[in-house]
């Protein structure tokens, strides 16, 4: 009786393989099928396709930043940070305020303001208050909302986290106000400026706001990259992933490492906020909550504990995200579809990730 | 006597911080006002109901003596120093804060471009109405004071044991009223339950006859959470499938009634209840189709699965695309209600229609959780690899679960629609999928009371506390927070629930166990 029974069951799941693999090449075909014509009807010129992979590239470096604060804090407690998206709202409103103070203090041998006259200054100075206020923020939300949990069932520390993460919302509006706020730029920073490029007889901007959030968000990645897995710090954080009670046993002080994830996780939302204000230019009190679910997406995309693979998912998604909806002839309104589309499709058919996994089957 | 000035100090810090924070959402000045009304205290038009805000303080100090005398009350001199540091480093922190933003305003900053809460009238609500000075010093006074007050109140009630008095006092009230003779009789009386609940479903039937227009539709709205709630603690609270993206189900509910009711943009204008069977099918055909391909998945990957469904669909009746068929942003309107006997529904009679539909669905909960199929779905819970090898068809047993919750979802949607008569993108936004899974876990996970108790609390509460409606969500998330920490069963748990929940209690953990905790 039991015997049949296994037999059965391992056929199912062989033609549920089938099935699936049937419907993802059907899927693929049709997919190759639109694209083809797409390109063929040259609705968009070379300069366009450039236009949209350069943009794509650098929201993309953005989702990454804030896609290893994920997978930090997933690789380690197992738990979606939902408040994370709001780690990085903060980090924006306190570039934001940075910039205001800045604007607002002349300074008498130039005759403009401190924001004008020392511009590397002024943006470094943003950048280190976005990244302290947050990684405070990240240190307080372990302590206040994670720690208590710590051992409870998966369901409840997620719970907590979502209602951080509204508390953390409607906390921003009430004090900073429900208004749209537009970041103010140094003056070298200027959004609409930057290196012309001509392509196809057409000119792409490409912008200096653009060009600095690709690069710093490359530095930030080479940064922790080095940090986790070449010194030995980053080998006790290694060290508590793997098993929390044996790292214990070998002398890892694992509250500390787990406060301390929180802090760098929190450093990572901050300066991806600010650029985030940099490069886009507004924010306002919800702006961490879309950005926070595609980052999440990047970091299972990429395989989700997997430090270069929140990498390689943040970038790869942000370039279908803006390349996607022109490719496929469809309205760019639709590029949230496609990214939570890649989500869904990712989690049924390679849970793991594109890179690869750090997870058994017993941590998912 | 070092150590509780330490101790005291740094409650004290964090305290202060909070305050602060407090004062920066503005609710001193809400809180005040209501705090002051309710004492009968005048409220000064110019600046508001400082004496309320004076109250607010010293309470706050008297509470925060009282904690951190806590920490040691061997004698009163202990008790007294803690009080006093912690009373004295709240009155530092509050003192500095409003020194510093009168004098800022004093010297015409404008804080509130930033800082909206921190206007011209707030800040000298915050200084009492006086000048910077005696402001500061009446705060900085008040927590000190009460500080102190609070850590000796601490040591002479401790001596006391008011606390415990209190309780032998409640046991023997309770011990007496079950001794009393009609207790003992309804309680040896079988019948005594189906009288209960007789007498239950008359209250409730009569209830909607004594409430005005707008209490019907709001208690409507409640009505339908509940419903939703009902449903969802099928799929979460049964069978342990965490769902983020309900929503999409209400909304496909929702729309199925619209698209086929209204006389734009479908012009079918099918009758309210064939639609209503139908909006019930298609949603539960909806829950088949989501579940099949997230059958394998498990907890978080599941949680994010769904929820990226709720968002596609929401992102999709957005679109221009599919605007041509259904409606855009702008949604689909003049959806055709319910009528009986030639008579259209208002308020009242949609309250007793969901009313009827909530029981219908708690029998029909009831009769599933007692049943095969809830036994399944809880073993399913507890251990899915356990469940599969009793020989429990988990395929199966899940897609019946995203069925029937999807089901219920689809129900409440359509009955939504039927009495707003409209249905827009704007009503099936990620909160809606937010609200409901709070009001199961404030409620209590797969407990039929909890979700009805945590829907009166979540979309109930909020209707009275109409002064705060800025900050309800605000206090909604700190809410969840605090439930997760204080009381992760909710308010009316499941009696197995709350059993798993505190089994850690009862065992007896070395110290590096309870810090590594039970995952990895």
């Amino acid at each position: 009786m039991s015997e049949t029974k296994t037999k059965k069951t391992t056929g199912r799941i062989n033609t549920f393989k089938i099935v699936q693999a049937i419907i993802s090449v059907l899927f693929l075909a049709v997919l190759a099928w639109r694209l083809y014509t797409v390109i063929k009807s040259g609705v968009y010129g070379p300069d366009t396709w450039v236009r949209f992979a350069i943009s794509g590239l650098i929201i993309g470096s953005v989702y990454a930043v804030i896609a290893i604060g994920y997978t930090l804090v997933y690789g380690i407690l197992f738990m979606i940070n939902f408040a994370h998206g709001e780690l990085m709202m903060l980090g924006a409103f306190s570039g934001y305020f940075v910039f205001e103070a800045l604007k607002s203090i002349p300074v008498a041998s130039t005759g403009l303001s401190f924001l004008d006259s020392f511009q590397i200054i002024s943006v470094v100075l943003a950048f280190i208050v976005g990244m302290f206020i947050s990684a405070l923020s990240g240190y307080f939300l372990e302590r206040i909302a994670y720690r208590p949990l710590r051992g409870a069932p998966r369901l409840i520390p997620l719970i907590s986290a979502i209602g951080a993460s509204i508390f953390l919302q409607n906390a921003a509006q009430v004090t900073f106000g429900p208004q749209r706020r537009t970041y103010t730029n140094p003056e070298a920073l200027m959004r609409s400026q930057g290196w012309r490029i001509p392509i196809g007889g057409e000119e792409v901007i490409l912008t200096y706001t653009g060009v600095l959030t690709f690069v710093l968000s490359i530095l930030l990645l080479i940064g922790l990259y080095i940090l986790v897995m070449r010194t030995r710090y980053g080998r006790s954080m290694r060290a508590v992933a793997e098993n929390k009670q044996t790292a214990a046993l070998m002398g890892i002080n694992v509250d500390m490492i787990i406060s301390n994830t929180f802090i760098i996780s929190g450093a990572l939302g901050g300066a991806a906020g600010v650029m985030w204000g940099i490069h886009n230019g507004i924010i306002y009190h919800f702006v961490g909550f879309i950005p926070g679910i595609k980052a999440f997406t990047a970091a299972v995309l990429g395989g989700i504990g997997n430090i270069p693979g929140a990498m390689v998912g943040g970038l790869l998604l942000g370039i279908v995200e803006s390349l996607g909806p022109a490719a496929l002839g469809i309205d760019f309104q639709l590029k949230d579809v496609i990214a939570f589309s890649i989500l869904v499709l990712i989690l049924i058919f390679r849970p793991s990730g594109i890179v690869g996994e750090v997870l058994t089957e017993e941590k998912v | 006597m070092k150590e509780n000035i330490k101790q005291g100090s740094r409650s004290g810090l964090i305290f202060g911080i909070i305050l602060i924070f407090i004062i920066l959402f503005g609710l001193t000045t809400t809180l005040s006002d209501i705090f002051g009304d309710f004492f009968g205290l005048n409220s000064n038009s110019r600046t508001g109901n400082t004496g309320g805000l004076m109250m607010i303080f010293a309470l706050v100090a008297l509470w925060a003596g009282s904690q951190a005398a806590s920490f040691d009350k061997s004698n009163w001199k202990s008790t007294l120093i803690s009080g006093a540091s912690i009373g004295l480093v709240l009155g530092v922190i509050i003192g500095v804060f409003t020194f510093l933003v009168g004098f800022l305003d004093a010297a015409n900053v404008e804080m509130r471009d930033y800082l909206v809460q921190l206007n011209r009238q707030s800040i000298q609500f915050l200084l009492y109405g006086r000048s910077l000075w005696t402001g500061t010093l009446i705060s900085f006074g008040i927590f000190l004071v009460f500080g102190i007050l609070g850590g000796l109140l601490t040591f002479i009630l401790e001596d006391r044991k008011t606390g415990d008095k209190l309780q032998q006092r409640y046991l023997a009230l309770k011990g007496k009223i079950l001794d009393m003779e009609f207790v003992q009789r309804y309680q040896d009386n079988p019948k005594s339950r189906w009288i209960s609940y007789v007498i239950l479903l008359v209250i409730v039937f009569l209830i909607p006859q004594f409430l005005g227009k707008y209490w019907n539709y709001a208690m409507g709205t409640v009505g339908i959470y509940i419903l939703m709630g009902l449903g969802l603690n099928i799929v979460v609270g049964l069978a342990g499938l965490l769902d983020l993206g309900y929503v999409a189900f209400f909304a496909i509910g929702a729309y199925t009634a619209g698209l086929l009711t209204a006389p734009a943009p479908i012009p079918l204008q099918i009758g309210f209840w064939p639609v209503l069977i139908f909006s019930i099918v298609m949603a539960a055909f909806a829950g088949i189709l989501l579940g099949i391909p997230v059958l394998r998945m498990r907890g978080d990957y599941l949680a994010i699965v769904t929820l990226g469904f709720g968002e596609i669909i929401r992102v999709l009746i957005r679109s221009d695309m599919l605007s041509p068929y259904v409606g855009g942003p702008q949604g689909i309107r003049d959806i055709a209600g319910p009528s009986l006997f030639g008579m259209s529904f208002n308020e009242k009679a949609y309250l007793y229609l969901i009313i009827l539909a909530i029981l219908l669905i708690i029998l029909f909960t009831n009769y599933l959780q007692n049943s095969k199929v809830g036994r399944a779905w809880m073993a399913m819970r507890e251990d899915e690899t356990v469940a599969q090898a009793m020989g429990i068809n988990t395929l199966y047993y899940k897609l019946m679960a995203f069925a029937t919750g999807a089901a219920f979802a689809g129900l409440g949607g359509a009955l939504f629609a039927a009495r707003n008569q409209y249905t827009g993108p704007a009503d099936h936004t990620l909160m809606v999928s937010i609200n409901v899974l709070c009001l199961l876990i404030v409620g209590g996970m797969g407990s039929i009371p909890g979700v009805i108790v945590g829907a009166f609390v979540l979309k109930g509460l909020p209707e009275i506390l109409r002064e705060l409606d800025l900050y309800r969500l605000l206090v909604f998330g700190g809410l969840l927070v605090f439930m997760m920490i204080i009381r992760p069963e909710g308010i009316w748990p499941a009696p197995r629930r709350r059993m798993e929940l505190h089994e850690g209690e009862l065992d007896v953990l070395p110290p590096e166990e309870s810090l590594v905790g039970k995952e990895g």
